[in-house]
């Protein structure tokens, strides 16, 4: 499957992990540094009963329960025998959905307000600022995280921005309340490397008289920093292969943040999270990807993706888009509504995305639009299907899909109770788990987690309510 | 004839229906029709010359006539976005395309944007093959608070499009207002103040100021020419506005000056519902803003909508966020939204198709015998956001439901043999 081959070691990575399994203790302060400490400590059995299942595998599923055993999913099907004990919630009339992820966001990067205090999601200094973090930007009192919450999002990818050629890493999160973003990391999750394609580099480079100021002049900065980073990577192969031979008097190269970083996308430990808008331009981004043996995992916005369909269907590339946006730039102007439901039928890995923290509320909203308008061109895609688009295949493009993205035994309670058919404007999501934990309900407010920069808004807004 | 039957849209039609075809007359059987001023009911409706003709009940087919079976169908008057640039923008990065604005601080309140509107516009017909017939059209503030004159123009694509090019005067307070005002809110005040006393004194003093024999002025005399219907009432100032404060401020300054103001984003308007309720202050909000996206905004909330509808306060709507104008179309979505979130159907229905005719045009009902037609036919509830418009009237004629998108979909469809 597509992007199974994402997270798989190239022949060329494979080669060089085996280079470095030396050096441990070194090794693995850098490999991981900022550890995640987020974990679940939800214990016990509940069950749901009678709810209209879809499972993010391809089924819908109607009258039926699922059972979480300690945080995980332990049993889905028609009358469930669970422990006594364990906690019922009737949902006769209502539908369950695996929580939605949002692979485009920007939350705590560019949070609420949208104060220049907290513009922190672009490091416009250079065009290739691959050393920089989005996860050190991310400011966790962000209120919008409580209001994806709201909408049923339990796991986001927050990017660095677009205006560099090469933005940096990306971060894959729980949607949890928590005081750091440590708190919040996704535990196992690969990190992601945004980079991006078109208008955006080169209209902040060009404006100021520097390179890139051309789509050729963005090619050449790609190429350039991964000419580096290969050069990079073979100074430290030189290194662990003297280790090896019992040199002792090998001095390893010092390490560069930047090109680290690229190294780990050529050995196939960093996901490529491209922005791309035009077809020809996800061409070259292939043929680039190609030159210096990575792969690239997802093209984000995708306004043209309908147009290389076939194309991503053969590299096995995802295709994370808007369901309609358009127009804001020349790039973006050959939007169609179908885009997504055309990516889907030539049998590409299509998502929603949301890089909105309007649309991170309304992700249902969003791929039944989707749905909708692929349907209305005669396309046959059921809800079972379309709910993958912010399910399972988001967590594949993510690399997270062994233990989240689908309602299936084992796989983590990251579940939405919706109170009617998710594809319906009227739907509420009416309770959100994640891990088993319940952080959201719309009927319970003292378990609804607000942010920090909320407190004490309802008396100075005159105690209206 | 122009046809664009679609093979796969066939499963869609009845019999006899002929898509862009404009036959004789049209006439619609048994839809569900969402009446302005009543409660939906089922009805056919013929249309003809441009024109609803019939409204009733068993109506009989005439020869050579179009005959719809609209049993799964409903109809709704055309659509309306309350806050857009539609026709002033193409491609929003690009500023050789976009005319809403101008940084050039001698033009104010004499700016029209209808002198800019472009018919020919692309975003017109994305627009208007999803059920939007009207829109409302703003300048925003530029080099000065007043912006200029909103138009109301309807996306018929045609050199009229523009039915009204002044429905009021445009001027932005808050964050924007205080930035252009030099760095205070309550400089933006006292500037608006003098700009309206200025006029008022010229509209009374009119031949004394053209001989030389009256003080100066703060605006030019085609600014205060272009003030001088506002300062008499007759038409009102669009108020871009957001803090609960900046809208009490706003009301007392309507009352001292005489003025009708209309107000614009009012995400903490439900904070001063009840004031707005009784000055009858139309408000239009994106009913979807519900982020603290500054610090002007900190109360927005979901159901600002359903608090102002509550409090008597007429909502028009616009949305969703900043894609109000190349898809305006959404305020349908954002409707939604706000019924989800506890407004009225109808009341949020209203939002999008009545109330913005009430308050900028003076065709309130598009759904009477005799109204030119300005109605849409949807395969669905017209607010959910599965349903699709499948036939659209703007200003009596039926439109095409082509547009740039719908000509890649079909080139791409067909490429890649998508559908059969």
């Amino acid at each position: 499957m597509s992007w199974k081959h994402a997270i798989t070691a190239s022949a060329l990575s494979l080669v060089l992990m085996a280079c470095s399994d030396h050096n441990e203790a070194e090794n693995k302060a850098s490999a991981q540094p900022f550890p995640a400490t987020y974990q679940s400590h939800a214990k016990g059995d509940w069950v749901v009963r009678h709810a209209t299942i879809l499972t993010g595998t391809g089924e819908q599923l109607n009258n039926a329960d699922l059972w979480v055993h300690d945080g995980k999913i332990a049993g889905i099907g028609e009358d469930l025998d669970v422990p006594e004990e364990a906690e019922e919630i009737e949902a006769s009339g209502k539908w369950l959905t695996p929580g939605l992820i949002d692979v485009h966001s920007h939350l705590g990067v560019y949070p609420a307000p949208a104060t220049t205090s907290h513009a922190d999601g672009n490091e416009m200094t250079n065009p290739v600022t691959a050393e920089v973090w989005a996860e050190h930007s991310i400011w966790p009192q962000d209120p919008q995280f409580e209001l994806a919450r709201a909408g049923g999002v339990t796991t986001l990818q927050i990017l660095p921005g677009s205006g560099n050629l090469i933005g940096g890493r990306g971060v894959t999160v729980k949607n949890v309340p928590s005081l750091t973003v440590q708190g919040m990391k996704f535990p196992g999750a690969p990190y992601s490397l945004k980079m991006a394609c078109g208008e955006n580099p080169k209209r902040v480079y060009g404006s100021r008289h520097q390179a890139p100021s051309t789509a050729m002049g963005n090619m050449a900065g790609y190429r350039a920093a991964w000419i580096d980073a290969q050069d990079y990577m073979r100074k430290w192969q030189r290194y662990e292969k003297l280790k090896q031979a019992g040199d002792e008097s090998a001095e390893p190269p010092k390490r560069d943040l930047r090109l680290e970083t690229l190294a780990g996308v050529l050995k196939g430990e960093i996901l490529v999270h491209n922005h791309c808008y035009r077809a020809d331009e996800m061409a070259q981004m292939i043929d680039l990807a190609r030159e210096f043996g990575y792969k690239i995992t997802a093209f984000h916005h995708a306004v043209e993706a309908y147009k290389a369909a076939p194309m991503l269907a053969k590299e096995h590339i995802c295709a994370a888009v808007w369901a309609d946006w358009w127009g804001f730039k020349q790039e973006a102007f050959d939007m169609v509504r179908e885009n997504l439901a055309m990516v889907d039928a030539a049998g590409a890995c299509g998502i929603i995305h949301s890089d909105d923290p309007t649309g991170v509320q309304h992700l249902n909203q969003e791929i039944a639009k989707a749905m909708a308008a692929g349907r209305a061109m005669g396309l046959k895609i059921s809800r079972a299907h379309a709910i993958q688009w912010a399910t399972l295949n988001a967590a594949k493009a993510l690399g997270i899909d062994k233990v989240t993205g689908s309602l299936e035994n084992g796989k983590a309670a990251d579940i939405v109770l919706w109170s009617t058919d998710p594809f319906s404007v009227y739907a509420h999501a009416e309770k959100v788990w994640i891990d088993g934990a319940r952080v959201y309900d719309r009927s319970a407010p003292e378990v609804n987690h607000t942010s920090d920069f909320n407190l004490a808004a309802n008396v100075a807004q005159g105690g209206a309510r | 004839m122009n046809r664009i039957f679609r093979p796969y849209l066939a499963g869609l039609l009845a019999a006899g229906w002929l898509v862009g075809a404009q036959a004789a007359g049209t006439l619609i059987r048994e839809v569900t029709i969402h009446w302005p001023d009543r409660a939906a009911s089922v009805a056919d409706v013929r249309i003809a010359d441009g024109r609803i003709v019939d409204l009733g009940t068993s109506l009989e087919a005439m020869q050579s006539e179009e005959v719809i079976e609209g049993a799964q169908l409903h109809m709704t008057p055309g659509l309306v976005n309350s806050d857009t640039h539609l026709g002033l923008e193409e491609v929003s990065s690009l500023a050789e395309t976009r005319d809403y604005q101008s940084d050039n601080p001698t033009i104010t309140a004499a700016l029209r944007v209808s002198d800019a509107f472009n018919p020919s516009s692309l975003l017109l017909l994305q627009n208007r093959i999803q059920g939007l017939t009207h829109a409302l059209v703003l300048p925003e503030s530029g080099g000065s608070l007043l912006a200029g004159q909103a138009a109301w123009v309807n996306l018929g694509a045609t050199p009229d499009s523009v039915e009204n090019p002044y429905v009021g005067m445009v001027v932005s307070l808050g964050e924007t207002g205080q930035k252009l005002a030099g760095g205070s809110r309550a400089a933006a005040m006292a500037l608006l103040r003098e700009a309206l006393e200025d006029a008022r004194d010229y509209d009374a003093h009119r031949s004394d100021y053209v001989r030389g024999e009256r003080r100066s002025y703060s605006l030019s005399r085609l600014d205060l020419e272009a003030l001088t219907p506002v300062v008499r009432g007759e038409k009102p100032l669009l108020v871009r506005i957001h803090r609960a404060a900046d809208i009490r401020q706003i009301l007392k300054f309507a009352r001292e000056q005489h003025i009708r103001v209309v107000l614009l984003g009012a995400e903490e308007a439900w904070l001063v519902a009840r004031e707005l309720a009784d000055a009858a202050v139309p408000v239009v909000i994106d009913p979807m803003q519900n982020t603290p996206a500054s610090f002007e905004r900190l109360a927005s909330r979901l159901d600002n909508a359903a608090l102002l509808s509550r409090a008597g306060v007429r909502v028009l709507f616009t949305g969703i966020g900043w894609q109000n104008t190349h898809n305006a179309y959404l305020v349908r979505q954002a409707a939604g939204n706000a019924v989800a979130n506890g407004m009225p159907y109808r009341e949020a229905l209203k939002a999008i198709t009545v109330y913005p005719r009430e308050v900028f045009s003076g065709h309130a009902n598009p759904l009477e015998e005799g109204a030119t037609a300005d109605v849409v036919l949807w395969d669905g509830d017209p607010l959910e956001v599965t349903t699709e418009a499948i036939a659209v009237w703007v200003d009596g004629q039926r439109i095409p439901m082509r547009s740039h998108a719908t000509e890649l979909r079909d080139r791409y469809a067909r490429k890649y043999h998508l559908v059969k």
